[in-house]
């Protein structure tokens, strides 16, 4: 059975012959618990300043919930896929449908949600297998265009040009804005959820294995990595996990329509929150999140009509102008230097 | 000393290439085996073969009685097979500890190892190979010669039995190489690995080896004692030349 050892800096877990180490250091806590605060707040003082800030919040934390599972699977299979929205696609559909036709809540849609996305990428893990670089890129990109095209072929079922409507909504209070509020504390508790999780795996041993496989798969098989396993679980984990928010969008609007989510305008949105904020930084897709999903809104609100063209714009210019594959979480690091670079520190 | 390895009627070709052609031979547990040949004769395909880079075309790979010639790669790493690389093939974005920390826990398990333990165990083969005051550099950052001995560390953390070592003195200045050569022969008396060495410096592999094996154009043409193999007219012929004593 497990066994499970607490000790004064950490606890050791074994089962069945491993064994993992917990170290427990308050003394990293303190951004953690200041920034999860911060994050708690927010809705409560724009609840009372600017109500419409609460919806941009929830927005961001979509994105970021969107990009921290694209960079698990981008570590862990050593490739870029340009096609997260299919896993969006997936989940959404699948909650929604089932919400519509067969009168089911939030609760109920949600494990079909992952399930479904999860047997999505399951079909399509091969790729990580035989193909890379263009390739790879090109057929990832496809599959989202491809399930539009579908959704407009079969628009009895999926509605394609206008989407599905009815859906059951995550909240229901009478009051408008308090559902704005629980929807804000249910994405930023999915989005601190994903970035725990993902951020545990990246620093354990597994991530580790992912790393090699993202340097040099050949020499991560000679070392005795099993590079189609890490490849094809961190997919199909990453997958599950974005089709959860497909689910979460679902149930937040009360409609889903894949004319929002699967063409190329949404899929470029999570690739730059996943370049400016540090491409595959955990902490940065929640930096990237924010900044593009409050600079899209200042955009709206200050340059009207010229915002589908400046966006873009400023956009390109930080990708120049930020550290090459560092963004903005990339630049807090570098003056913070303490993690910049993975160090152990080996008690003797 | 029992078998270790078998190697029987190996044939490898490209297209219409036979790179490697009906290859036999046999290594004993402890020995040391040094694999020489000139340029193109398929030293670092068997080597590729032998660690499941490359398929086999014809022939069977024994190791310790295990059928390993369908094998992959990380299967036979956890055999106790592994190697290291002519051009060396560090993870550029790991630093050097975290390198080897993946061997530890990547290679011949363990039991009851936590990523902890395998960092603490990983000290010891970097501290072996003398980078251990390098160890939180970025392996991209590190020199050809400490490059190697990365690879060596690497290569030592997977416990090996058999440890495949592709021209460990390649691009190195004739101080390193010697420290190289000297790191090989110490890691065989401390970790006691089989040590299968493709080298062209005749008089290191002379002196290092117990048997050499010589190949050329992929056949086999000598097995035996350093001082049978650098004495045996068709090694002279393909390779040594009538004068390389002068030049060894």
């Amino acid at each position: 059975m497990v066994d499970i050892e607490i000790k004064r800096d950490r606890i050791v877990i074994r089962y069945k012959g491993k064994k993992w180490d917990w170290m427990i250091e308050p003394r990293y806590w303190r951004n953690a618990i200041v920034w999860t605060c911060v994050l708690f707040v927010f809705p409560l003082v724009a609840y009372f300043v600017s109500p419409g800030l609460i919806n941009t919040m929830v927005t961001a934390n979509i994105y970021a919930a969107i990009a921290i599972p694209l960079s698990l699977m981008t570590v862990g299979t050593g490739r870029i896929n340009f096609g997260p929205n299919f896993y969006v696609g997936v989940g959404g559909y699948t909650a929604a449908l089932l919400s519509i036709y067969c009168g089911w809540g939030p609760l109920t849609t949600l494990p079909f949600a992952v399930i479904l996305s999860v047997f999505a990428a399951v079909i399509f893990s091969p790729l990580v297998i035989v193909a890379r670089g263009l390739y790879y890129v090109l057929l990832t990109l496809l599959l989202p265009l491809l399930f539009l095209e579908v959704t407009f072929i079969y628009t009895g079922i999926f509605k394609g040009d206008v989407g599905l409507f009815g859906v059951d909504l995550l909240v229901q209070f009478e009051n408008v804005k308090l559902n704005f509020i629980m929807a804000a504390y249910i994405s930023t508790g999915i989005m601190l959820l994903y970035l725990l999780i993902v951020n545990k795996v990246l620093k354990s041993r597994y991530g580790l294995i992912m790393a090699t496989v993202n340097d040099d798969e050949e020499v991560a098989h000679g070392i005795g990595v099993n590079i189609n396993k890490v490849k094809i679980l961190s997919f199909v984990c990453a997958a599950g996990m974005i089709g959860v928010m497909g689910w979460f969008l679902a149930h937040y609007f009360g409609t889903f329509a894949g004319i929002t989510y699967l063409p190329l305008t949404f899929m470029l949105k999570i690739l730059l929150v996943f370049m400016v904020g540090g491409r595959a930084q955990v902490f940065g897709c929640v930096a990237g999140g924010y900044f593009i999903a409050f600079l899209e809104m200042i955009l709206i609100r200050t340059m009207g009509q010229f915002q589908p063209v400046a966006f873009p714009i400023i956009l390109l210019i930080l990708l120049f102008v930020l550290p090459s594959g560092e963004g903005l979480f990339g630049i807090y690091r570098k003056r913070h230097y303490r993690e910049y670079l993975p160090t152990i520190h080996v008690r003797r | 000393m029992s078998e270790l390895l078998k190697v029987s009627n190996v044939t490898k070709r490209f297209g219409g290439l036979v790179a490697v052609d009906n290859v036999s031979f046999s290594i004993r547990e402890g020995e040391t085996v040094g694999f020489i040949g000139p340029n193109g004769a398929g030293k670092s395909t068997v080597v590729n073969l032998l660690s499941g880079y490359l398929k086999v075309d014809a022939g069977e790979i024994e190791m310790d009685g295990t059928r390993i010639t369908k094998m992959k790669p990380y299967e036979r790493t956890h055999l106790g097979l592994s190697r290291t690389y002519q051009i060396p093939r560090p993870f550029p974005e790991l630093t050097t500890l975290m390198s080897v920390i993946t061997s530890v826990l990547c290679g011949k398990r363990r039991i009851n190892q936590s990523f902890e333990d395998a960092a603490v165990e990983a000290t010891q083969y970097l501290e072996f190979v003398g980078l251990f005051s390098k160890r939180n550099i970025l392996a991209r950052d590190l020199t050809f010669y400490e490059l190697r001995m990365l690879e060596l560390a690497r290569a030592l953390a997977t416990t090996p039995r058999l440890l495949l070592i592709d021209e460990v003195m390649a691009g190195l200045n004739p101080a390193e190489a010697k420290r190289a050569v000297d790191m090989v022969v110490r890691a065989k008396e401390q970790f006691g690995p089989t040590i299968f060495w493709i080298e062209h410096v005749m008089a290191i592999i002379v002196d290092a080896a117990e048997r050499i094996i010589a190949i050329n154009y992929g056949q086999m043409i000598a097995d035996g004692t350093p001082d049978e193999v650098i004495n045996n007219e068709a090694v002279i012929e393909a390779y040594l030349g009538k004068g390389w004593r002068e030049y060894a």
